[in-house]
């Protein structure tokens, strides 16, 4: 009686030492499936976090490229506005003066032709030579388009 | 991407006709040996050309710093690259 008695604690004893080594692999097996889980998180929120870094970093380089062009729409604006000026201050009327000072309005007119083809080749990608870059003086600009002739002049 | 090449322009020269000075223009054309022959512009339609050149030459260079801007975003990578 007392043996079996014994025999059957044994054996739960046992089938409880099984259990509970079972169950210390199983949570063991757990933990390493939580960690992997948790590796696999934080590298998709550093990947997220780089992620909406870079849109950052894209939207301010493209608010900064459209400030640009804003700025040279308007320079050009102006350019364009003195053009009109050129012509019409003062009520100037040109094609008076040219029938008055025919040869200084004609040299003036190839002077300011000459220029305005330098302004079509500059704003097709020509570089600057040393001489434009430097102008800082009236006298040494393209008048007809300092804001991309003339980097260094400013209008006085 | 190249870019496409800038433009290189040949310059050209004005001349200027009024009623009393037409004479003289068109006998100095025949004594250089140029056809006696010119395409006439009134004041206001010169302004309007030079203004027109004008808009061109801005749109042009509106149109190649938006493709230097495009350039340096899709291939700075590519730039940096190369410079490695």
């Amino acid at each position: 009686m007392f043996g079996s008695m014994r025999m059957i604690m044994i054996g739960v004893m046992v089938a409880g030492l099984a259990g509970a080594g079972a169950y210390v692999f199983k949570l063991r097996a757990d933990n390493a499936t939580l960690k992997a889980n948790q590796i696999k998180l934080e590298s998709a929120v550093s990947e997220q976090k780089e992620l909406i870094e870079n849109q950052k970093k894209d939207f301010k380089e493209i608010l900064d490229a459209n400030n640009k062009m804003n700025e040279l729409v308007n320079v050009l604006k102006k350019d364009l506005e003195n053009l009109d000026k050129r012509f019409n201050k003062k009520n100037r009327d040109v094609g008076k003066l040219a029938i008055q000072r025919t040869e200084s309005i004609e040299r003036i007119t190839n002077k300011g032709s000459a220029n305005a083809t330098r302004c079509i080749e500059i704003a097709s990608g020509s570089p600057l030579t040393d001489e434009e870059k430097n102008a800082t003086k009236k006298s040494e600009i393209n008048p007809e388009c300092p804001s991309i002739a003339n980097p260094k002049y400013i209008p006085y | 991407m190249n870019k496409p090449t800038p433009l290189e322009l040949e310059n050209l020269k004005w001349i200027i006709i009024t009623s009393e000075n037409a004479e003289e223009v068109f006998k100095r054309l025949e004594e250089s040996g140029i056809d006696p022959v010119l395409w006439g512009l009134t004041d206001k339609d010169f302004e309007l050309l030079a203004k027109n050149f004008a808009q061109i030459r801005n749109q042009l260079k509106i149109t190649n710093d938006l493709l230097d801007k495009y350039k340096e975003y899709y291939e700075s990578d590519l730039e940096d690259k190369n410079e490695k």
